[in-house]
């Protein structure tokens, strides 16, 4: 494992900011980390990061205890509203932190380099960071992060402030350094992007781990399907097992079937015989089909029923 | 964007890397190009660099030129024989202290002047008598006179270049002998000699129309410039600039970017601490030296002892800096460490006049119905013994009072910077020969610059080990 976390809590005070979170990583994963603002994600980051000694639990990185020297060369990190000292140019500033990172002179001059023509800075080294833009800023944060070849990056809201071809090539970045047997998490509110990135993901509410699993689980099929005729459904027409309600001011329906209804053939492995049945019965009734589509949980419907208040949906 | 050969580094790491290893130099070396960056980026040092032009500028539009005067100095060379001072302190012991030294005979210069120009550089004609109890006393030769006239103490005021017994005989029998004599200046006369100083042409005069003693002018010049109104203001400027390094690095989200590196965070703290100490020291050491060019192109005089000035401004910024440290890590804001600092600087200034004060009421207690000390210097420039008067009735000396109890206890509690001061004060008093009551306190027991180094260095290292604690504990 990666990140091996056990009934972790954090307290400040009265205030619980992680309440018994357990958590395992295995390595070359894309990690999304979700929540609400407090949620406890930052807390959980700079837990493992050595910079905030839990209260309780136990929090392992690379096999080793958190916060060691030796785990922290191996950690990059991209902080969230990072204020990167603005007196710096950005070749003075990944010399100071490659330094600090114990990075031989001649070898960080040269990653240096690299990292700044990769992100698209090069070109630029003889500003300060005063004069940066938001998006630059944040490429040269990433740039910090990568620096030193780390095997575990956490990362928070990287793309924040970039452009949409930048966030493409942060992606293409990130998904080449999971390729390449590197960690990474990721702090983020862009859902989608989370989504389209992530491998596996895990949602934190007050303190507490809602749910963790892969990407592909928790956005599974719903038994709903999105339909459209060329006309209104007749209030005549029933289809047992369906329930029928308008959707999208009233342009298509949402047809949701109970798998059990017993009816007909076997059903198929993705559980799709019902809606066959359904569009033959509607066709039957002399409606034509103009638009049909399976409907999926996303990430955000997940995100939202569980912002609300409840468990899994 | 995908070139797989992009991270060499990651390769190797397959291959198995050699772990680096932080290193103490590396990181220190690292701290010290960032402290530069920032303050280089405060932009005071070209203004620094500037005001410190301007100030050489300045000086060295000034004239400083001999002024007629020169027989009081033979008097005074004349007067002193009648003592041996060899190795004597003449600003701080009284002519009790030497009592056991006096010869028994009185010398006096009867009658003088100039051969070529009443200037320091100029030779002059004159008569010594001198003055003995017969059959006690002894006639002297004239090498005898050469050997002793003009010095005193450790000083050489005169040199005589010829001399020639012109008393009768008679006359050396009841006890008086009368020398012609030549003498030329010695090489400490011009410190004592009246320059007058000008600055901007003849357009201002600094030093009165008669002049001072070069001494005088030089000290006064060394001590505005270096450890009072220039040390002052390029301190104040130094506690403005430093103030924002430990905030800057401690806000949040750039402190985390710190953190996370494999160091220990004291390393951060201590070594922003000795860059920005080093910066300064380089600061002071710029002025310190202008001041000693200055006062050498101006006066010609190249005495080193104002570059005492460097270490004890350095000490004393030192300690500035460490509350400042404190400050910026406890409150994370530039404003709160700069006014604390300075806060803390004008406390310390307080209670260290308030303890002189105390201290020289001590002293005159002490010395009540005494005569008033008076220094060789001061006798034989002719000062007056003065006796010590008692306070008037009913009122207490001031170390007594309540406020005076509260000084004295205070500043025991206190880093004595005010010594440090004094130490470059009483060394520039002494390349200077300047005497005085003023030099006679800072000779007193009662300053102790090894006391004042090592408090101020005690509470330095405490509010640095403070700020470590805070700083290695707090979570961010």
């Amino acid at each position: 494992m990666v990140v091996s976390v056990k009934q972790l809590e954090k307290h400040y005070g009265v205030n619980r900011a992680l309440g018994g979170v357990s958590l395992d990583v295995e390595p070359a994963t894309l990690f999304g980390l979700l929540g609400q603002n407090g949620a406890g994600k930052t807390t959980l980051i700079k837990i493992l990061l050595g910079l905030v000694a839990p209260t309780a639990g136990e929090a392992s990185l690379l096999g080793q205890p958190v916060g060691t020297f030796s785990a922290r060369r191996e950690v990059g990190y991209l902080p969230e509203d990072h204020r990167l000292p603005e007196y710096h140019t950005s070749t003075s500033l990944l010399d100071l932190y490659g330094a600090l990172q114990g990075i031989p002179r001649r070898e960080r001059r040269r990653r240096a380099a690299e990292l700044l023509d990769l992100l698209g800075l090069a070109g630029r080294e003889k500003l300060r960071i005063r004069g940066y833009s938001k998006g630059m800023k944040q490429r040269l944060g990433l740039a910090q992060a990568l620096l030193h070849g780390p095997r575990v990056l956490f990362l928070d809201e990287p793309t924040d402030g970039v452009d949409p071809v930048g966030r493409k090539e942060i992606r293409d970045l990130l998904l080449e350094e999971r390729r390449r047997g590197v960690t990474v998490f990721i702090n983020s509110h862009l859902l989608g992007e989370v989504e389209q990135l992530c491998d596996r993901v895990a949602i934190l509410r007050k303190g507490k781990l809602m749910v963790t699993g892969t990407v592909a689980d928790l956005t599974r099929q719903k038994a709903s399907w999105l339909v459209a005729f060329d006309r209104e459904v007749p209030t005549s027409f029933h289809f047992p097992g369906a329930s029928i309600a308008a959707v999208e001011g009233g342009s298509r329906l949402r047809v949701s079937l109970d798998p059990a209804d017993g009816q007909g053939p076997a059903p198929a492995a993705d559980g799709s015989e019902g809606i066959d049945r359904f569009v033959a019965a509607a066709s039957a009734a002399g409606l034509r089909l103009r638009h049909l589509e399976r409907e999926r949980a996303t990430l955000e419907d997940l995100y939202l029923a569980i912002a609300d208040g409840g468990g899994t949906p | 964007m995908n070139d797989p050969d992009r991270f060499p580094r990651k390769q190797a790491d397959a291959a198995g890397r050699v772990t680096v290893r932080p290193m103490l130099p590396r990181t220190f070396a690292a701290m010290l190009r960032d402290t530069w960056r920032e303050f280089l980026d405060a932009k005071v040092l070209y203004l620094l660099l500037l005001a410190i032009a301007l100030l050489f500028g300045a000086a060295l539009t000034g004239r400083i030129e001999p002024q007629p005067g020169g027989r009081q100095y033979l008097d005074i060379a004349a007067r002193a024989m009648a003592a041996d001072l060899d190795g004597i302190d003449i600003a701080t012991q009284t002519m009790g202290d030497v009592a056991g030294r006096l010869n028994g005979s009185m010398y006096a210069i009867t009658a003088a002047e100039p051969i070529a120009a009443d200037l320091p550089e100029g030779h002059w004609k004159a008569t010594l008598t001198r003055t003995f109890i017969p059959l006690v006393g002894v006639p002297e030769s004239g090498e005898e006179i050469t050997d002793r006239f003009g010095k005193i103490a450790d000083g050489q005021l005169w040199t005589i270049t010829e001399i020639r017994e012109t008393g009768t005989e008679w006359a050396r029998k009841i006890g008086s002998q009368t020398w012609e004599m030549a003498v030329a200046p010695g090489r400490d006369l011009r410190l004592l000699w009246p320059h007058r100083f000008t600055l901007f042409g003849d357009s201002i005069e600094l030093a009165g129309t008669k002049g001072a003693p070069l001494g005088l002018e030089v000290l006064i010049l060394q001590k505005l410039l270096a450890t009072g109104l220039g040390g002052t203001i390029l301190l104040l400027v130094s506690v403005a600039v430093t103030a924002a390094f430990v905030p800057n690095m401690v806000r949040k989200g750039t402190l985390e970017l710190l953190l996370v590196r494999p160091i220990p965070r004291w390393q951060l703290l201590v070594f922003k601490y000795v860059g920005a100490l080093l910066l300064v020291a380089g600061l002071l050491g710029i002025l310190v030296l202008a001041v000693w060019l200055i006062t050498g192109i101006l006066a010609n005089v190249w005495s080193p002892g104002v570059l005492l000035a460097l270490p004890s401004l350095l000490v004393f910024f030192a300690l500035l800096l460490s509350v400042s440290v404190l400050t910026g890590v406890i409150t994370r804001s530039v404003i709160s460490a700069m006014l604390v600092t300075v806060a803390y600087w004008a406390i310390l200034f307080i209670a260290g006049q308030m303890n002189n004060v105390a201290v020289e009421s001590r002293i005159r207690e002490a010395n009540v119905g005494k005569m008033r000390p008076t220094s060789i210097a001061e006798s034989i420039r002719g000062r007056q013994p003065q006796r010590v008067e008692p306070l008037k009735a009913g009122r207490k000396p001031f170390y007594q009072t309540t406020i005076g109890r509260i000084t004295e206890g205070v500043y025991a509690f206190l880093p004595h910077t005010e010594d440090l001061d004094n130490l470059v004060d009483r060394q520039l008093m002494r390349d200077f020969a300047v005497a005085g009551p003023f030099r006679a306190l800072m000779e007193s027991a009662s300053f102790s610059w090894e006391k004042g180094l090592g408090l101020t260095l005690l509470h330095t290292v405490a509010y640095l080990g403070i700020a470590c604690t805070i700083f290695s504990r707090r979570d961010p």
